[in-house]
């Protein structure tokens, strides 16, 4: 199997900063739209990326290409480093959440793309991580589900299961934006 | 339809209205000035170049070990053929037969021994 970052990872690994330029061109953008959705912080999501960039040059010298495919790994330390920073966030208190339910606007409301865009990304952000994790791998990254479930550890069955049940919550969160974007009436 | 591939297409529709994540400006440089603060930490010289070297070759002959595991079986097995390369030969020798037809026993006639011979 060829890894097309193998060589640049090795060079990156011995001091070459045009690889390691090149390798952040290749994944830094994709990363942080991931991190950033899955931390729902762009500031957060910059850390995570900044912390997955760090710990690629330390590894890249002992990297060996014939194992896991590269962005596997990029991808598993990324997800790693979201779930680490999301199960050390406070826990939201009960009636904070009862308040941020409320702020949701009334079925049929009319709703501009901005605010369609912020219903979609706040309905996201209250998925499951690992069911989050896997709709944004799919959407995002725009693997496979069998690349999905081997950066999430997963079977692939395991990861089609978290992919039904994590669209079917999106979908029913968004109940009451029926008929957005071409949705059927 | 089935309600799965319903649910596949909805959200493949929602998540295409997610406003557009673009990194921020110099995210790239600050990435590849980490990097930088990185390389100048990194180890190098000769010293370096030899421990990499030497963690290349014990990857190859005992991937993902820690570099002290295949050394210390390569120095076992040096000491344990040292010791037998000491030892066997000197047990060997004591068992070796008074005489034998490959390697005759050496003996030297003294002077004493010659002179009655010619007699």
């Amino acid at each position: 199997m060829h890894d097309p970052d193998a060589e640049d990872v090795a060079k990156a690994g011995r001091g070459d900063r045009d690889a390691a330029a090149r390798l952040i061109a290749r994944h830094s953008a994709k990363l942080l739209t991931v991190a950033g959705r899955m931390l729902s912080s762009r500031a957060e999501a910059e850390d995570a990326v900044q912390e997955v960039f760090l710990r690629l040059w330390t590894h890249a010298g002992r990297w060996r290409p014939g194992g896991a495919k590269f962005e596997t790994w990029l991808y598993r330390v990324m997800l790693n480093q979201c779930y680490d920073r999301l199960r050390r966030r406070p826990t939201q208190p009960l009636e904070e959440a009862a308040e941020m339910a409320d702020e949701a606007p009334l079925p049929g409301a009319g709703l501009d793309d901005g605010q369609v865009g912020r219903e979609i990304a706040r309905a996201l952000e209250t998925l499951p991580e690992r069911q989050k994790a896997a709709i944004l791998l799919c959407h995002f990254k725009e693997c496979g589900n069998i690349e999905a479930a081997e950066i999430m550890g997963l079977s692939v069955e395991a990861l089609e299961s978290l992919l039904a049940r994590g669209r079917r919550a999106l979908r029913a969160r968004l109940q009451h934006l029926k008929g957005f974007a071409g949705d059927g009436p | 339809m089935t309600d799965e591939s319903s649910d596949r297409i909805f959200a493949e529709r929602a998540l295409k209205r997610l406003p557009a994540e673009i990194p921020p400006l110099g995210f790239e440089a600050a990435l590849l000035s980490a990097y930088d603060a990185w390389n100048e930490r990194r180890p190098q010289g000769r010293w370096a170049a030899f421990r990499a070297g030497l963690n290349q070759f014990s990857e190859s002959i005992w991937p993902g070990a820690p570099a002290w595991a295949p050394a210390s079986a390569f120095a076992v097995a040096l000491l344990l053929g040292a010791g037998l390369g000491v030892t066997l030969p000197s047990i060997l020798a004591d068992e070796q037969p008074a005489f034998s037809l490959e390697q005759p026993s050496a003996f030297t006639l003294s002077a004493a021994d010659a002179a009655q011979e010619d007699m």
